[in-house]
C-alpha cells in the first residue's frame, strides 16, 4: 500500500468536497480520490447535511442516445474533449471542469436540475472511453454528437438540425404549456 | 465618429480584451482556455504580460482579436430566432466546442 500522505489527503478532500457540491455520489468519490469510505460518508454529510443516496448508479447507454440527453451530453463531451486537448488536465478534473461550464452554457434555472448530472457525465465519459459509446459528425452541421457505436451512422443528422416533431414535448411541459395559455 | 476617435475605441477595445483575459487566465486557466478559445501557450504568454507590456500591446492601432465564428453554419445559429432560441444556444455551443483554436505555430 502506498505511504499515507497528508498533503495528498487534504488535496483529496478538496477535490471531494467540489464533487460533492456539483452532486457526485459515493461511487465516483471512491473511484477518483484514495479516501477511505468512512471519510467519504462524513464527508458528505458534512457537505450536504444528509446520508448519501443508496443504490445502484444508472448504467444504461440508450439514455445517452434520446433526443434531450443526447444533446446535453454531446454538449459536454465537446467541452471535456476540448480541455483534454487544448488545455493540458486530465481525468476526474477535466470531467470536473467541463460539466461547470457544461452548466454555465445551458442556464440552469435555480429550482430546476441540469438534464445530465455529474454522475451521468462522468459515466458518459467511461462509457465513452469503454468504447460504448462513440462520437460522430453530423452530416449536415459538422458538429459532434454522442453515438452508439454499433448503430448505423454513415449519414448521421443530428437531433438538433433535423427535429423530432415531438421534440422537448414531455407530459409536463404540455400541461404547462396549457395553463399558460389559459 | 472620426479616424482618431474609431482609432482609439479599438486601442480601448485591445486593452479591455487583455485585461479580461488575463483575469480569467489567472483565475482558471482550463476554463479561459475553454472560454477564449486560445491554446495553453498563448494563455501562457497572456498570464505571464507585465502591466507595462499589457498597455504597449493594447495601444496597437490594429485590433488584436479576430473574429471567432468564421462558420456560417455558427453565425446562422446564433443570430436565427426561428428556432426555439436555447435549442440554438445548445447547438451553437456544440459546435463551437469542436472549432480549433487560435494556436501559435
Amino acid at each position: 500500500m502506498a505511504k499515507k500522505s497528508v498533503l495528498n489527503e487534504a488535496q483529496d478532500i478538496q477535490l471531494a468536497t467540489e464533487l460533492i457540491k456539483l452532486g457526485a455520489r459515493c461511487q465516483l468519490l471512491e473511484s477518483e480520490t484514495s479516501l477511505s469510505r468512512e471519510r467519504l460518508l462524513t464527508l458528505y454529510k458534512e457537505v450536504k447535511g444528509v446520508s448519501p443516496p443508496k443504490g445502484m448508479l444508472p448504467f444504461s447507454t440508450d439514455w445517452f442516445l434520446t433526443w434531450q440527453p443526447n444533446i446535453h451530453s454531446s454538449i459536454f463531451l465537446n467541452i471535456y474533449r476540448y480541455l483534454v486537448q487544448h488545455a493540458e488536465i486530465s481525468g476526474v478534473r477535466a470531467i470536473m471542469k467541463a460539466y461547470q461550464l457544461y452548466l454555465e452554457q445551458i442556464e440552469v434555472k435555480p429550482d430546476e436540475e441540469a438534464v445530465l448530472s455529474l454522475m451521468r457525465a462522468w459515466t458518459l465519459i467511461r462509457f465513452v472511453d469503454n468504447k460504448m459509446l462513440a462520437s460522430t459528425a453530423c452530416s449536415q452541421c459538422g458538429g459532434n454528437f454522442v453515438i452508439d457505436e454499433y448503430d448505423l451512422n454513415q449519414h448521421y443528422v443530428c437531433g438538433l438540425c433535423h427535429l423530432p416533431s415531438r421534440a422537448g414535448k414531455t407530459n409536463k411541459k404540455s400541461h404547462e404549456a396549457d395553463i399558460a395559455s389559459q | 465618429m472620426n479616424i482618431d476617435d474609431m482609432l482609439a475605441e479599438i486601442r480601448d477595445a485591445n486593452l479591455n480584451y487583455l485585461m479580461l483575459a488575463q483575469q480569467l487566465i489567472r483565475a482558471d486557466k482550463a476554463a479561459a482556455i475553454f472560454r477564449l478559445g486560445i491554446d495553453i501557450q498563448i494563455a501562457d504568454i497572456l498570464e505571464s504580460l507585465s502591466n507595462a507590456q499589457v498597455l504597449k500591446l493594447a495601444s496597437n492601432n490594429m485590433m488584436l482579436t479576430r473574429f471567432r465564428f468564421d462558420d456560417s453554419a455558427i453565425l446562422g445559429m446564433l443570430t436565427n430566432y426561428t428556432k426555439d432560441r436555447a435549442l440554438g444556444h445548445s447547438h451553437a455551443a456544440i459546435l463551437m466546442a469542436g472549432q480549433s483554436v487560435e494556436e501559435l505555430v
